[in-house]
This record gives structure tokens, C-alpha cells and sequence, in this order.
């Protein structure tokens, strides 16, 4: 009787399974990739223990940057060339074809309107590098120079539906704060939403 | 690596006729795994996936002036955002003598000083106001929200002006006038 050989275990491994299992996350993460938008500005939020999430359309956002600034920005592309379709005939200025689609692209922007058509005529890249000076405000919420309060009747204007969502940089002082609330309480918008963080709640903490 | 070598053919048995090499039928995965878990981590890592949250701010309208039964002071917790992440508070009025300007930084202390003072009224009286002064930043403000949903104060006002008294008392811990 021969001697019994012990069988050796194959040193290699069966991928097939694993293979499976990689590409079903990389189809799933694919279809439900939404790609971080191109932001005029980082902003960092502060955290909260709310667990309400931003709803994901008919949105328009109030960028509050850490310096102050102002950025604006309304979430449907369609919507956008709407928006400045109105604003373009209220201030009496044309937009080209082409800056419309430009301008559609753009998911925030904090640029005074005369500022907005040469900056929408340069190329991408040099977009990205020039800082936006912010949408101008002030105190009183309706001055002439507000111009941020045109944005958001405008956006209105285009979609009656939009959400208003305001998102503030930690750093980002009162006062500037205060001037984006005066100018939608000008307009008689009194409920609107803070986007912030999301916090664990203190342990026994329940909502009611 | 990945492969199992399966090639069984071949072997020349004795008086055996002599076969073909047959190809293997696996395939070797590994470079296609590589490439699999390379996506994914491009995927995982350049989408957002967990959406941030949001606080409902409802503010009173401005163009309607409701009459409301005055507030009673002595009912009243008012703070004060200070600069440097700092929380002033007192309890009562500041037209009262000599009220107690508290300190505190925001987070547990704070949350505790609300408590507190909560107890010291039914449940249903207790007001905050919060006001916020030139030097404190928008994280301030939203913390103390935050702090009103976790203490779970029904009643709280954010009231941006000083009064002469407030300014007195808070002169030397903030600046008034920017």
C-alpha cells in the first residue's frame, strides 16, 4: 500500500466571489454618486443635532463664507437660466447664449451683477482662480445696492417652490448674518432652513 | 496568485495516446480585482454621501405687529454671544440692581446654566433670549439654537439690539460699537 499523500492545499484563492462583491459596490456607488460640486468658496459648517436633511431639489442656497461674503445658488440648471434670464431683464443687461449655459453650470456664485458677464466669458480655469468678491448686502435687507434680495426674488420668480436654505461658515460673524436675514425678512420669507453638521445628541437625549 | 491550475491534460499515460495540452479556463482576476477596489475608492471617496442636516429657523414676521402680553423679567434668561466663543448670561432684568453677569463657554457649561436657571420657573414661563453682539460668530449662534433643541426651551427670542443698561453691564466683556 502506498504511502497516503496528504493533498496540498491550493495556494491560490477563488477571486470570482470577492470580484462579485467589488464591482456590485462600484455599480452602487456609481449610480448613486452625487460628484461634490464646484463651490465659489469652502465653507465649514458648524454641527448641530438636528436630523433633518436638506431636501435634495427645489433648493436655493445662501453661501455665508468666513469673511463675510455672500454666495448664491439655486440647484436646477433649467432654473438657473430662468433666474437669469429675470434678473438680466430687471437690470437691463443681455446675456449671450453661451453665458446663459456657462452661467447654468455654475452652482454657486458670489459675483455683483456687472462683475457676472465678464466672468462668465472667461475660461474655466481662470474662473476657478479669480476670488469672488461676494453678493453685495446691506443692513436694511431692500437698499438699491442689496443685490442679493434681486437674486432671491428672481430665483422665486423662476421656481415658486424653491427651499431656502442658508449655509454659514463658522467663522462668518453676526452682523453678516444679520444682513442675510434682514434681506429675507424683507421679502416676508420668515421660515428657512440652517444647514449644518450632523452632532451625536447628548446620551438620553430624545427628540419629541 | 489568483490562478488555479487545472491543466490537467497532458500527462502521457503508458500506451496512452497523446493529448493536446488543454488551456486553462481560469482566468487570472487579479489585475481586474485591482482595478475594481480602485474604482470604488474613487467612487467612495470623491461623491458625498451623507447629506448634512438642517435646523428650521422660523423667524417672526416683520410687517405684522402682534400684541403680546409682556414677558414677565424676573422670568427671563438672557444671553448674551460674546467674543471668543464666549456666553454671557444673566437671569432677570438688566434694570435690576446689580444683576449677575455669568461667563460661561458654550457646550456643557452652558447647557447646564440653562438647566439651571430653568428649574428656578414653570416650565412653561421660561424665555430665552439670545442676543447676539457684533463679535460673535454664526457657530455661536447656531450652538445656542442648538442648545435650545437639546434643552428643549419652547420659548426662546433672538433679539439682535442691546439696551442701555445691557451695554453698561456688558461694557468691559465685549465691545458694543464695532
Amino acid at each position: 500500500m502506498p504511502a497516503v499523500k496528504i493533498k496540498r492545499a491550493s495556494s491560490s484563492v477563488d477571486m470570482t466571489a470577492m470580484t462579485d462583491v467589488a464591482f456590485l459596490l462600484l455599480t452602487f456607488f456609481i449610480l448613486t454618486a452625487q460628484f461634490r460640486s464646484q463651490d465659489a468658496a469652502s465653507i465649514d459648517t458648524p454641527s448641530s443635532i438636528s436630523g433633518i436633511k436638506v431636501p435634495d431639489k427645489d433648493i436655493m442656497t445662501i453661501g455665508l463664507g468666513k469673511d463675510g461674503k455672500v454666495y448664491f445658488g439655486i440647484d436646477n440648471q433649467n432654473n438657473r437660466i430662468a433666474m437669469l434670464e429675470n434678473i438680466a431683464a430687471a437690470k437691463g443687461i443681455t446675456f449671450s447664449d453661451k453665458e446663459k449655459k456657462e452661467f447654468a453650470l455654475m452652482s454657486n456664485f458670489g459675483l455683483p451683477i456687472a462683475q457676472l458677464k465678464s466672468f462668465l466669458g472667461m475660461p474655466k480655469e481662470q474662473q476657478a482662480k479669480i476670488k469672488q468678491p461676494g453678493i453685495p448686502t446691506d443692513s436694511t435687507g431692500a437698499g438699491a445696492t442689496n443685490e442679493l434680495k434681486d437674486w432671491v426674488f428672481n430665483s422665486r420668480k423662476a421656481n415658486n417652490d424653491l427651499r431656502i436654505a442658508l449655509k454659514g461658515d463658522n467663522l462668518a460673524k453676526f452682523p453678516e448674518f444679520k444682513n442675510v436675514l434682514a434681506t429675507l425678512q424683507a421679502q416676508n420669507i420668515n421660515k428657512f432652513n440652517l444647514i449644518t453638521g450632523t452632532e451625536a445628541p447628548p446620551a438620553g437625549w430624545k427628540a419629541d | 496568485m489568483a490562478e488555479i491550475n487545472t491543466g490537467g491534460g497532458g500527462g502521457k499515460h503508458d500506451g496512452g495516446k497523446v493529448r493536446s495540452k488543454k488551456a486553462s479556463t481560469r482566468v487570472d482576476m487579479t489585475p481586474m480585482v485591482d482595478l475594481g477596489f480602485l474604482l470604488i475608492t474613487f467612487f467612495i471617496l470623491a461623491t458625498t454621501l451623507s447629506k448634512p442636516s438642517s435646523m428650521t429657523l422660523n423667524v417672526p414676521d416683520k410687517t405684522k405687529q402682534e400684541e403680546t402680553e409682556p414677558i414677565k423679567a424676573s422670568n427671563v434668561m438672557t444671553v448674551f454671544l460674546g467674543k471668543d466663543n464666549k456666553a454671557h448670561y444673566i437671569f432677570g432684568k438688566a434694570a435690576n440692581e446689580d444683576p449677575e453677569l455669568k461667563t460661561v463657554g458654550y457646550g456643557y457649561e452652558f447647557r447646564q446654566a440653562i438647566q439651571e436657571n430653568a428649574r428656578k420657573v414653570s416650565a412653561d414661563k421660561f424665555v430665552v433670549v439670545i442676543k447676539p453682539t457684533k463679535e460673535s460668530t454664526y457657530r455661536n449662534m447656531v450652538d445656542v439654537l442648538d442648545e435650545m433643541a437639546i434643552t428643549k426651551t419652547k420659548r426662546y427670542a433672538l433679539v439682535d439690539q442691546l439696551t442701555p443698561d445691557e451695554k453698561k453691564l456688558l461694557k468691559d466683556k465685549v465691545k458694543i460699537d464695532a
